[in-house]
């Protein structure tokens, strides 16, 4: 089609402020999809994108929408993630579009995410279109709405759509703005080709099928093409675009967007952000903004069965053929066995793998606490990057050790402040700035060490803000920090699984905090059991569990011995969930308390 | 040896700790449930004469005397070796001892579970010490002398030294036989429920720790002991001579008949089970007992074990257990001796993490 009737948009919204509604909206009213066809939120596919209620995975569908200028157009709806683990993909769509909708709750307002991904959008030169949304609702303000866009973000409101995604009003209106306001594709379909991998996907009849805008050039089937960033040369064997369904064509131009498959075999070779060239006739220059993508929150996956090794490791690499953000290397612990050190692109990207092995897999994990990539300098001068704290040096080898740091956002309402201020105080927050955005909203800008957001930091922001409090973050660099390991030992042996990386000032309490929990998550067993928390050979903290005194049946009843062999057949089961170190019978939530050190507030 | 068992699930009111399918029932199930019951004892095959008869309950001394001894005609074997009733302290008249004593029946049980009035009324019986005093001298009169004493460490409000005073009054009533239960608080009890649902009634917040109630057994064990009453299993006490001969056959796996709703049998081979409710009992579609092979391998041990002689294991099991044997030996769990197996005295404690290990499933 011709690129002056071409247009390219992505949605920003926070969760739950009518992304996905609206995109079934626009779906609808373009015929794209009958009502009956309608499944509740179309885009997100995997169920858990629809139960979370989140993108994870990028879309893009063709809208063809005859506008009231009499012109058929096609509009390529991208979807983009909308979460903070997912920055570097969301910025690589936007970088396939050249406008975007600002979908705002008229009630809730600009929130964190919107705003980071709203500057991303205009540092890709996107127009941007404010849409006030859910303005059936009682509570909605469109008015407050409106004015704080203008104040926060600084764009002109003026002409914001006011819109129901649920009742339908001003989806008109916003195909009318997206023809109108968003420019039409630049490039030219005379150039050598360059298109712009924004996702990928294994499909396991198709193998990756990849997300691509055109952005110079032609894609058709058959030619060779070959990715920039590592030079291998594949031929194109199907194009095609979703209108929702895939629908297969011989070509792709400049300014179009679809899918393309060209029998690669994992989306580790086809990287977001990469350029596709023509093998042939290659263009001189990649497209800017390709970064590798690098993990940054690292844990270890173990199975709860330890005969599960095999099976974990087949269920990861499945994983990693659709998922190239995280990685995975094979580890030994003491305590937990044969498992698997996994990086990620932040916490909810853990949460999903580990929810996918659960479900997908069927695979009972033990996931030991996560931490962060430390860049230790050693007294011999060598520079060792260490994301596994049994792998940390002997401190006498140590010279420095420095931390990753990263630049957070926070969002949220004055009343919240005090909580919020001093869970960043205690998370070693430097404030950069403390600014009122209007509505009694506070925006802070702190500089943390990641360290101290991968634990709780989330759970404990929205319990100290009842929910009302977002955060985006980016990283900003390292910085030299006093970092130890601690050491917990049970029954006086180390359980590797359970040390981590704390700073100096906070090893006591932490120490403190983690013994005294370990206490009330393992079961007395049939001798006493000494918990101590260490610095090296320093004791940081001590706790006993006393010895089991009873464990007996005391009654048969009238020679029922089937009740008894039941009680304890339940009993060996319950044993049998709980990793054994040493003469320890430790339960899979021990190791998991390491995660909730230091929130003492979700104490009883 | 082989021994016969009768369930009379029928209470004159529910115990609240109790999670067995016994309690109060209207008057006409009951009399149902006699006519079954008496069915099922008259078309039962024996394959072996007993040699002991056990009425357990619910609360078969509320049976009037002559029913009881109708069932007891439908049983051979009389004199029977040990014929024991089970009876709730306030149930016995002088009458009623002697018609048990002419029936055959030559030992008693008494539900007592403690002497202290408080904790007695916490479980929903009605006796006092007194009772249980004048009731023992009533069957020591009707020729009834081998009586047992049930107690219980943990219930509601037991103190240190409520459970002396209960102790005391054991010493005093001299029996030959006591049994100690530590009370498991279930969740389908009254108290269990009260336990975790909160409550004042049965006193559920005023039940004695798992640790207080170990200390509370381990003082019987010890007072039972200089009273001359050996522990010969887990929970039962005896003057030499008195050992339940009925029970022993559980622990021995030697054979016995059960007759009535949750009745439970053993040929020596396959283990079978009557359904748990008087209602299923009764209804001749679901009546069928449920059968079930017997895993003899590892019931030697995880039921045998519960006998303080000990079992003797064949070479195979030696060999087929030795790593955990040895591991419950150096934890001072087991102990061996000349070919004998058995649980040491913190074994008994701790007994079910041992047996855990013999479970061959």
């Amino acid at each position: 089609m011709d690129r002056e009737f071409i247009r390219n948009f992505s949605i920003i919204a926070h969760i739950d402020h009518g992304k996905s509604t609206l995109a079934d909206r626009l779906l609808e009213v373009t015929g794209a999809l009958s009502q009956r066809e309608m499944m509740a939120q179309v885009l997100d596919t995997m169920d858990l994108e629809r139960e979370r209620g989140i993108t994870i995975k990028a879309h893009a569908v063709r809208l063809n929408y005859t506008a009231d200028d009499g012109n058929l157009y096609q509009l390529n709806l991208i979807d983009t993630p909308g979460h903070v683990d997912f920055s570097y993909e969301v910025s690589r769509s936007l970088q396939a579009c050249e406008g975007a909708l600002l979908v705002v709750d008229a009630s809730q307002g600009v929130e964190a995410q919107t705003l980071a991904n709203t500057y991303l959008a205009i540092h890709h030169n996107l127009e941007i279109i404010p849409v006030i949304n859910k303005i059936d609702l009682p509570a909605a303000e469109p008015e407050r709405i409106r004015e704080q866009i203008e104040t926060i973000i600084g764009i002109d409101a003026r002409d914001a759509v006011l819109t129901s995604a649920k009742q339908g009003t001003g989806v008109h209106e916003i195909l009318e703005h997206i023809v109108h306001l968003v420019p039409h594709p630049k490039g030219s379909p005379t150039e050598p080709l360059r298109a712009l991998i924004f996702d990928s996907w294994f499909d396991s009849y198709r193998g990756v099928i990849i997300l691509v805008r055109v952005l110079d050039g032609h894609l058709r089937t058959g030619q060779k093409i070959r990715f920039w960033s590592n030079g291998q040369v594949y031929e194109v064997e199907a194009l095609g675009y979703q209108a929702p369904k895939a629908t297969p064509c011989d070509e792709l131009s400049a300014g179009e967007v679809g899918f393309l498959c060209a029998n690669i075999k994992t989306v580790a070779d086809a990287k977001i952000g990469d350029t596709i060239v023509d093998d042939e006739n290659p263009a001189a220059e990649p497209l800017p903004g390709f970064e590798e993508i690098k993990p940054m929150v690292f844990a270890g996956l173990y199975p709860v069965e330890s005969h599960e090794h095999g099976l974990l490791r087949d269920a990861l690499e499945k994983l990693r053929l659709n998922d190239s953000a995280f990685n995975f290397e094979p580890e030994n612990s003491v305590a937990l066995g044969f498992g698997f050190r996994c990086g990620f692109l932040g916490l909810l990207h853990l949460e999903i793998v580990q929810e996918r092995l659960e479900r997908e897999f069927n695979i009972d994990l033990i996931t030991t606490a996560p931490g962060v990539r430390y860049r230790i300098t050693t007294t011999t001068g060598e520079l060792i990057q260490v994301d596994n704290p049994t792998k940390f040096p002997d401190p006498s080898e140590i010279k420095h050790i420095e931390e990753p740091i990263i630049d957070a956002m926070v969002i949220t309402h004055e009343e919240f402040i005090g909580g919020i201020l001093k869970l960043l105080e205690e998370k070693r927050g430097n404030q950069k700035k403390f600014e009122y955005i209007g509505g009694g909203r506070v925006m802070l800008t702190y500089e943390l060490p990641l360290n101290e957001i991968v634990m709780d930091f989330y759970d404990r922001l929205k319990s100290c803000s009842r929910g009302y409090a977002s955060l985006d973050y980016h990283l900003s660099g390292y910085r030299i920090s006093p970092m130890v390991r601690l050491d917990v030992l049970v029954a006086g042996e180390p359980v590797d699984a359970l040390s981590m990386i704390v700073h100096r000032d906070f090893a006591y309490d932490r120490g403190k905090e983690l013994i005294s929990r370990l206490r009330r998550l393992i079961p007395r067993q049939q001798f006493e059991v000494a918990l101590q928390a260490a610095i090296g050979n320093k004791i940081v903290a001590r706790e006993s569990i006393s010895a089991l005194r009873k464990n007996v049946i005391a009654k048969c009843y009238g020679g029922d011995i089937s009740r008894k062999r039941k009680l304890l057949e339940k009993q060996k089961e319950g044993k049998k969930r709980m990793k054994r170190v040493g003469r320890v019978e430790i339960p899979q939530e021990a190791f998991l308390a390491v995660l909730k050190v230091g929130n003492t507030d979700a104490e009883e | 040896m082989a021994g016969v068992y009768v369930s009379y699930p029928f209470c004159a009111q529910k115990c609240t700790y109790c999670n067995f399918a016994s309690g109060v029932f209207p008057a006409a199930l009951q009399e149902r449930y006699l006519v079954a019951l008496a069915d099922e004892i008259r078309a039962h095959v024996w394959e072996w004469t007993p040699q002991t008869v056990y009425f357990g309950g619910g609360t078969p001394s509320t049976l009037a005397a002559e029913e009881l001894a109708s069932f007891l005609q439908l049983i051979p074997g009389r004199p029977w070796l040990e014929a024991t009733i089970e009876a709730a302290p306030g149930t016995i008249t002088a009458e009623k001892a002697r018609s048990w004593a002419e029936a055959g029946i030559n030992r008693v049980s008494l539900g007592v579970q403690s002497f202290i009035e408080k904790e007695i009324r916490r479980t929903g019986r009605k006796h006092t010490a007194a009772t249980v005093d004048r009731e023992i001298r009533l069957l020591s009169d009707a020729g009834i002398r081998n009586c047992n004493i049930d107690l219980i460490a943990g219930l509601s409000g037991q103190t240190e030294a409520s459970w002396r005073e209960s102790l005391d009054w054991i010493e005093r009533l001299a029996p030959a036989h006591v049994s100690v239960y530590m009370l498991e608080v279930d969740e389908n009890s009254r108290l269990g429920k009260e336990k975790m649902l909160g409550g004042v009634r049965y006193g559920a917040g005023d039940t004695p720790s798992d640790d207080e109630t170990a200390t509370f057994y381990e003082t019987a064990v010890e007072r039972l002991a200089a009273m001359g009453m050996a522990r010969y299993e887990i929970s039962n006490f005896a003057r030499p001579g008195f050992e339940s001969r009925h029970n022993l056959k559980y622990w021995k796996l030697e054979p016995y008949a059960g007759f009535g709703a949750d009745a439970h049998s053993f040929d020596g081979r396959v283990r079978t089970q009557n359904p748990e409710s008087i209602e299923e009992y009764l209804n001749p579609a679901s009546r069928d007992r449920q059968e079930a092979e017997a895993a003899l391998a590892d019931e030697r041990f995880f039921v045998g074990l519960r006998l303080m002689a000990g079992i003797q294991p064949s070479a195979d099991e030696w060999l087929r257990f030795e790593r955990p044997i040895q591991r419950f030996v150096d934890a001072g769990l087991l102990e061996t001796e000349d070919g004998v197996l058995r649980l040491t005295k913190r074994g008994v404690m701790l007994s079910n993490e041992v047996f855990q290990e013999f479970l061959t499933t």
